[in-house]
């Protein structure tokens, strides 16, 4: 079964090649779908047979120098990712031949867009199935080019080239670090395999624990992990809808694929690397869900929400990295299955998000909230979408985002730690969890509520009305899976139930039938839920049909405007002022002044990400500091300075290779 | 037996409400010297209100027009999860708090929706408020409900409050736990000192300035909706006070629940007459007050047990 797998790289090479060679764009959109669903076919004939329980493939070939041999090898885990990355570009690509419509109008050449969306899925079948270092960071790279040549897709706009190059040095300071960790297992195995780095890393020492805090800083920034998640608002803001959804919900989750990866490699970690995951992934969700609250700009606010669910799937692993420490599968369970469900969910919910904040975009050309509203009347088709969605990343029942944060909650609730201390810890943490939940509602009934509802804020801004055929169609699709997994979530578990069983400690066996036997009660009460929801508003729709229309009711003011509607800075500045420590606000004001003002007034306020501002202060006084000393440094001893420096550099690499030995 | 006690707990959960919400003016009206409306005005304002024809604001979607049963079938929904009966709820699993703190979640996203669907700055004025306490509320119940859970070794909401009081520290366990909650209960059902359901000045309210602009059926929806949640609420701290509660004998511990879900009302209405409403900078301290409140609660299931074993 190795073959359908193997035939699908060259299939999405050829489609890249003919979207470059052929003359119109129809036919290069063509070329691209078709070597995509052809590829997806391939790939999901070989790995369903994987997820259903059968045993992995592995195929080997001899290579030359400085390969030597390249192991392909696709196990449940690598299958899990393979199953949905594929579908999701597809269906992401049909979103771009819509989206990208007015551009081909306009005769901009769409085939190096349609062939880089090919690379991301040969990428993704690098990434996913190489046992090979040297390969898996030539797939890396081909993801993050190709991520980067998408994004800067509005190569005109200076603000777009920024965010790109932004977004090239961060992914390139993470590459560079994951290279020292891989350069580090290769000094101490003499190999460049998968399989031998596991022979280091499952054997505890201190150059293991170097390795993982590496591998961790390299991941955590590819996942936008918080504090390194700087690049990732501005690159989603700047990309097309469709780049911005498949950064986001597919192309970024190969961070949290290679940390799972390496997660089987280290076999049993310490209990210390188990709580820094929870806390991390802990510190992310509640650092995105923040950022959330705050932003004008729907795609960056899309953009934040990636970090905390991200964190939200760390908990997960955390939780399964201390069920792995203890010895207790069913929080091993709990937290693979939990932290799995999620990424996955999260892909199906975000995607649909940016494909309907896209939707907004091109009908109307602004994606501030500020000035938008009333959108529901316009476009009701892409309203129902980014409800769903907005209900569903919300994490409320009967829909998907619940299904994966209650199992998340079952591991950090079950009371399963060895120690009463360690047990008050994981209940802390989900009340952080419960604190994220809440904190994202209010984000996205923001987000809804003031783009969608109320009537429209900016004369200026016309709709150009609902989402054509090709942009929604891929949204009817996700938005499908978030609720199919709402109400039956053991079609999500079943996709991650071989995975699940590779996590699983040796001489432990816990199948899924536990956690299929946990969710089934909660199951039937979403279903319940579900029911009772649409017969509700079936029967008070009925209510309403002899219904008489007024306008809203002004509180006794006979003239109110649209201008007077609460906005997206109002809904959220009672909130924002409980957490200004953490959520900085520029605020440049002139207000009006005496009781007839002469000069009229004015007040602009803008939410900065405070790691960045930060980050940026640092380099500055970094950079003012090394001004600073070469002053100084004298003229004439050039070769001493220099000799000196050598020293320093050699002293500090002996340090650091005698802190290891 | 078993289905005698889930008719029980349906009955309960269609009559308490109303007489709740009676018992609670009553006891306003008493402290402020009038005699008061009827104990079942609420009925009485169901019934006409089913006979009136609702208006809809022309800015308004069908968002509007769903939302009041979305809240109303999401309270009655909570309302199966409670043990209201003090010793079992119909509906009860592992962890199923978690389920019912996000399905109180979806009635309130669908009634700040209704909210900001008018376009009325009143009400995203009162939804604005309705999300940040909310938010900064719901660790506070996550951490009582952990308490308990570690407390008493169970994970469904029926079994952990049914928690037996022996010893210090799972004293402080239960007070701790039943402070946390009645504030809850104060904030998420909008009651004084948070929020005041009789105030006539919009700048004020949180949960009426939302529902300004909903009429007839679609209010009466609303006004069971906040109703039966208020009930469930109280029974919730009934059900942590009732020292039958899960105990075998299921109608004692109903008769003690119910008459607990009374008292527990009356000290509501008490507190509502003779305290002032909070300046609504002071709420999310009061909000913090229960998250301390869980917090202690948490910590001292750790004392107990590191204690004794």
């Amino acid at each position: 079964m190795m073959l359908p797998l193997l035939v699908a790289g060259p299939v999405l090479i050829l489609g890249a090649a003919l979207a470059l060679v052929l003359r119109r764009n129809a036919d290069r959109a063509l070329a691209a779908l078709a070597s995509q669903a052809l590829a997806t076919a391939l790939v999901l004939l070989a790995v369903v047979p994987i997820l259903a329980g059968g045993p992995p493939l592995v195929r080997a070939w001899p290579w030359s120098f400085p390969v030597e041999v390249v192991t392909l090898r696709v196990d449940a885990l690598s299958a899990f990712f393979l199953a949905w990355s594929l579908p999701m570009t597809l269906l992401g690509t049909v979103y771009a031949v819509g989206y990208l419509q007015p551009y081909f109008d306009a005769g901009r050449n769409g085939g190096p867009h349609f062939a880089l969306l090919n690379m991301v899925s040969l990428s993704f079948l690098t990434v996913y199935s190489v046992q090979n270092a040297l390969v898996f960071l030539l797939g890396w790279e081909i993801a993050a080019v190709s991520a980067w040549l998408l994004v800067i897709w509005d190569y005109g706009n200076q603000r777009v080239r920024f965010a790109g190059f932004n977004y090239l040095v961060s992914t390139h300071v993470g590459l560079f670090v994951l290279v020292a960790a891989f350069m580090f297992m290769h000094s101490q195995t003499g190999s460049m395999e998968f399989q031998d780095f596991g022979a280091f890393l499952s054997r505890p020492s201190r150059g293991r624990v170097i390795v993982c805090a590496l591998l961790a800083t390299s991941f955590a920034l590819k996942s936008a992990f918080f504090p390194f998640h700087t690049w990732l608002p501005r690159a989603h803001s700047a990309a097309p809808a469709h780049v911005s959804a498949l950064m986001s919900g597919v192309i970024h989750k190969a961070g949290l694929f290679a940390f799972l990866r390496f997660t089987l490699l280290l076999g049993r970690p310490e209990e210390w690397m188990g709580w820094c995951v929870l806390a991390f992934g802990g510190l992310s969700a509640l650092f995105g869900v923040l950022y959330t609250s705050s932003q004008r700009d729907l795609k960056r606010l899309l953009g934040y929400s990636s970090t905390e669910n991200v964190g939200i799937a760390a908990m997960g692993f955390g939780v399964a990295y201390l069920g792995l420490s203890w010895d207790r599968p069913e929080l091993v369970l709990a937290g693979i299955a939990g932290g799995l469900l999620h990424l996955f969910n999260h892909a199906l919910f975000k995607c649909l998000l940016f494909y309907a904040a896209g939707a907004v975009y091109r009908a109307t050309h602004t994606i501030d909230l500020e000035r938008l509203g009333g959108l529901l009347r316009r476009m009701p088709r892409t309203a129902v979408m980014f409800l769903v969605g907005g209900l569903a990343i919300s994490a409320l029942p009967p829909l998907n985002g619940f299904v994966s944060e209650y199992i998340v909650y079952s591991g950090l609730l079950a009371g399963a730690a060895p120690s009463r201390p360690a047990n008050v810890a994981l209940v802390c943490m989900a009340a952080l969890l419960a604190f994220v939940g809440a904190v994202s509602a209010l984000s996205m009934t923001r987000a809804f509520g003031v783009a969608f509802l109320g009537a429209p804020r900016d004369p200026s801004v016309h709709v150009e009305g609902d989402a054509p055929p090709l942009m929604l169609a891929p949204m009817v699709l996700h938005a499908a899976g978030v609720v199919v997994i709402g109400v039956a979530p053991g079609a999500g578990l079943a996709l991650g139930r071989s995975v699940c069983l590779l996590f699983q400690p040796r001489g432990f066996e816990l199948t899924e039938a536990v956690l299929t036997s946990t969710l089934a009660p909660m199951q039937w009460a979403c279903r319940a839920l579900a029911a009772l929801l649409l017969v509700g508003c079936v029967l008070g729709w009925r209510q309403g049909r002899r219904a008489r229309q007024h306008v809203t009711w002004g509180c006794g003011y006979t003239a109110p405007n649209a201008r007077m509607q609460y906005t997206a800075s109002s809904f959220s500045s009672d909130f924002l002022r409980i957490f200004e420590a953490f959520l900085p606000q520029l605020r440049r004001e002139h207000l009006p002044r005496e009781i007839f003002p002469q000069e009229p007034g004015h007040l602009a306020t803008h939410s900065v990400d405070a790691v960045e501002r930060r980050m940026l202060e640092v380099l500055w006084q970094g950079e003012h500091f090394v001004v600073q000393t070469s002053e100084r440094i004298p003229e004439e001893p050039r070769f001493a300075f220099g000799a000196g420096l050598v020293a320093l550099l050699v002293i500090v690499g002996l340090l650091v290779v005698g802190a290891v030995r | 037996m078993t289905a005698a006690l889930f008719l029980a707990h349906a009955l309960a959960l269609l009559l308490l409400p109303v007489v709740i919400v009676g018992v609670i003016n009553r006891v306003k009206s008493l402290w402020s010297g009038r005699r008061g409306p009827p104990v079942l005005q609420l009925a009485y304002d169901v019934a006409r209100l089913l006979r009136k024809v609702p208006v809809y604001s022309a800015t308004t979607t069908p968002i509007f027009r769903l939302a009041p049963y979305v809240v109303l079938v999401t309270a009655v929904v909570s309302g199966s999860i409670v043990p209201l009966l003090g010793s079992r709820a119909p509906l009860s699993f592992a962890f199923d708090f978690v389920w019912f703190a996000y399905v109180w979640g979806l009635g309130r996203v669908a009634l700040m929706l209704g909210a900001l669907d008018t376009g009325s700055s009143f009400e995203g004025m009162g939804a604005s408020r309705e999300a940040t306490y909310a938010a900064i509320l719901e660790p506070a119940l996550f951490l009582v409900a952990g308490a308990l859970c570690l407390s008493t070794g169970q994970s469904s909401f029926a079994g952990a409050l049914a928690l037996r009081v022996g010893g210090g520290a799972s004293f402080v366990v239960w007070f701790a736990s039943v402070v946390a909650l009645v504030i809850v209960v104060q904030v998420e059902t909008a009651r004084m000192p948070v929020d005041d359901p009789t105030t006539h000045l919009e700048l004020t309210m949180i949960h009426e300035v939302m529902v300004l602009d909903h009429s007839g059926p679609e209010l009466a929806a609303i006004e069971v909706g906040a109703a039966v949640k208020l009930t469930v609420g109280i029974s919730l701290v009934a059900t942590l006070l009732n020292p039958w509660a899960g105990s075998a004998s299921w109608a004692l511990a109903a008769l003690a629940n119910v008459a607990l879900c009374f008292v527990v009302a009356a000290l509501l209405g008490c507190v509502e007459s003779l305290v002032a409403r909070l300046k609504l900078r002071a709420v999310p301290q009061y909000i913090l007050a229960a998250i301390i409140a869980g917090g202690v609660a948490l910590l001292a299931t750790m004392w107990r047990t590191g204690g004794e074993g």
